[in-house]
């Protein structure tokens, strides 16, 4: 009765009396232990809340927050075995924000370990399962996040995207996935991987939730010395202005077939065709929708240029996690062996593998070709498509080149040097090179798997991205969509 | 190919360690990292362009005013360290004895 349904919906009910907060966290408490088990959305799942009496749309409304966010008195992990028991003593901005708002925490997600992976398989806790084949991955980092809201256990949660940790698990999941503009949203309180790509995003099932969320949590943060000012704006006040003659592109080099020859098949062909049918429903709703081109080299180059970024930023953050002040102490007789142990003992290999690239690429002898030019490489592609927002209000493009993957795919089968692999797996990173805002939501399906399309745009131009969103959203027919699996409704 | 010696060499750096199996999991991984880091060299006009180390220049900030605000207790402070004395985090002697 109340699952799947969204913050829109719940707040009708919630005014007119139909049902209470109390009732209504009852019933996504219920969901959330129903479906752990098969889907392992949770870290922790939280079973005695305290409510407040707020003003506000989120007021009662029950949502789940990303395990790498500190919540005073509730455990906090990041999903990694060197935070297992860690309690945060104080809140971060966005937890605090939404509880004097009134929402309601349902529980922690589960990540990547350190929100350090695009798989959602790393967490110390186990792997989480897509709602829509549990066969299959949901994606990451933010896997858990995604999977509350896709299964229909709550209508919002929170999670942080530095490569693509929102976006991407958004299109895999069939659920809306929104990160605004770098410094919209605070960071205190979130555990650092690479600071000068790191965001706050959300997930929702429709874009005015998105929006409504953002108007809540958004705002300058003394505690975070990137935020912005704050527009003043009320994004769910303007989803419904005018956006014929609006202009959007989309770049040939991730959009034709010609430029993926062997590795076009039969899953690639219909998230391309599809993208184009949607192109010309934008169209028809009053866009104007170009193709243009760029540089495949410059393309190609966004991943590497995501790694040697995001590797060398997180080996820095992540030197404080020593097993000394937080986090199982380690064995040994002097300072360093405890420290060295912990961290042997406390990472997983995946990320210590991260690590130990971050680590070379700050070598000396390997700084100025690798972690500069990264740098380098960087300003030209943001420089690329600042240049393009001159003539053009948005930029459109599928968030991936196909569905969620299996869990038994091997790395083998996925050709890593690739156009395929390189741009179209990996091309969301553009979004945090340049902190632009950038939103994805569900636009179709393959094999019964959801797909998603981005829409991004130029800096803090929010308000325009949810804008031309909620268009978009109004010709894709699956507003408020969730995975509606298990034979469970409350 | 990377040399095994090299990367436990950055793994020591780092303050951890792996077993061997996963050195050469990590061996075999850095040639494919490799040959994408190589893509980056490859972008023409790359001399001369400044690194961004940010996304954007952000106007926006200022110093926020001197004042006492909230600040953990000592104890909140201690709270999650396994080993204390006296108010600190104890771990084992750093000075040795004759050094002081």
């Amino acid at each position: 009765m109340y699952r799947g349904k969204s913050i829109t919906e719940l707040r009708e009910e919630l005014d007119k009396g139909s049902i209470t907060k109390e009732e209504l966290f009852s019933h996504a408490n219920t969901l959330a232990h129903s479906f752990q088990e098969d889907y392992n959305s949770f870290v922790t799942i939280i079973d005695k809340p305290k409510f407040k009496e707020r003003e506000s749309l989120v007021s009662g409304i029950p949502y789940a927050l990303k395990d790498n966010f500190s919540t005073s008195g509730i455990l906090t992990t990041g999903s990694s075995n060197i935070l297992k028991d860690y309690i945060p003593v104080y809140d971060a901005t966005v937890y605090k924000k939404l509880k004097n708002a009134g929402a309601v925490l349902v529980g922690k997600t589960v990540l990547d370990e350190l929100a350090m992976g695009g798989t959602g398989t790393t967490g110390h806790t186990g792997v989480v399962k897509n709602p829509w084949d549990k066969t299959r991955m949901i994606g990451g980092s933010s896997a858990g996040s995604a999977a509350a809201v896709s299964l229909g256990i709550v209508p919002f949660s929170i999670g942080s995207d530095t490569g693509d940790s929102v976006r991407k698990p958004a299109a895999f999941g069939g659920v809306v996935g929104f990160k605004p503009t770098y410094g919209r949203i605070s960071r205190y309180g979130l555990f650092a991987f690479a600071s000068s790509l790191d965001h706050v995003a959300l997930f929702t099932r429709n874009v005015k939730d998105a929006a409504i969320v953002t108007d809540i949590i958004k705002g300058q943060d003394p505690m975070d010395m990137v935020t912005l000012k704050d527009d003043g704006k009320k994004y769910a006040d303007t989803l419904d202005e005018d956006i014929k003659g609006k202009k959007l592109f989309y770049i040939k080099e991730i959009c034709s077939k010609e430029f993926y020859k062997d590795y076009l098949d039969e899953e690639l062909e219909s998230v391309l065709d599809q993208f184009q049918e949607l192109v010309q429903k934008c169209r028809d709703l009053g866009f104007v929708v170009e193709e243009v081109s760029m540089d495949q080299k410059l393309l190609e180059a966004i991943y590497p240029t995501y790694m040697c970024i995001s590797c060398a930023e997180a080996t820095s953050n992540n030197a404080n996690l020593t097993g000394i002040q937080f986090g199982p102490r380690g064995e040994g007789d002097s300072i360093e062996q405890i420290m060295f142990d912990a961290r042997t003992k406390g990472f997983s290999e995946l990320i210590k593998r991260r690590f130990i690239l971050g680590s070379y690429i700050l070598q000396k002898e390997n700084q100025e070709k690798l972690f500069k030019n990264a740098g380098r490489v960087r300003r030209m592609i943001v420089d690329k498509i600042t240049e393009f927002f001159k003539e053009y209000d948005g930029m459109i493009l599928p968030a991936s080149g196909g569905i969620a993957p299996e869990f038994t795919a091997t790395s083998e089968k996925v050709e890593k040097l690739s156009p395929r692999y390189l741009i179209l797996e990996n091309h969301l990173a553009i979004g945090n090179f340049g902190g632009f805002p950038s939103i994805t939501l569900p636009y179709g399906f393959v094999k019964d798997m959801p797909i998603g399309v981005n829409i991004t745009g130029r800096i803090k131009e929010d308000d325009l991205v949810l804008n031309m969103a909620h268009k978009i959203e109004s010709v894709t027919g699956l507003k408020d969509q969730y995975c509606k699996v298990g034979d469970i409704d409350v | 190919m990377i040399e095994k010696e090299k990367l436990k060499k950055y793994a020591g750096l780092l303050m951890f360690d792996m077993d061997e199996e996963e050195y050469t999991t990590l061996q075999e991984e850095f040639d494919t990292l490799l040959k994408q880091m190589d893509l980056i060299g490859q972008i023409d006009g790359i001399d001369g362009v400044e690194p961004m180390t940010f996304p954007f220049k952000n106007t926006d900030v200022s110093l926020r005013e001197d004042e006492v605000g909230d600040y953990l207790t000592v104890g909140e402070v201690l709270a999650n360290a396994k080993h204390q004395v006296s108010d600190q985090v104890k771990v084992p002697r750093v000075v040795e004895e004759g050094e002081e």
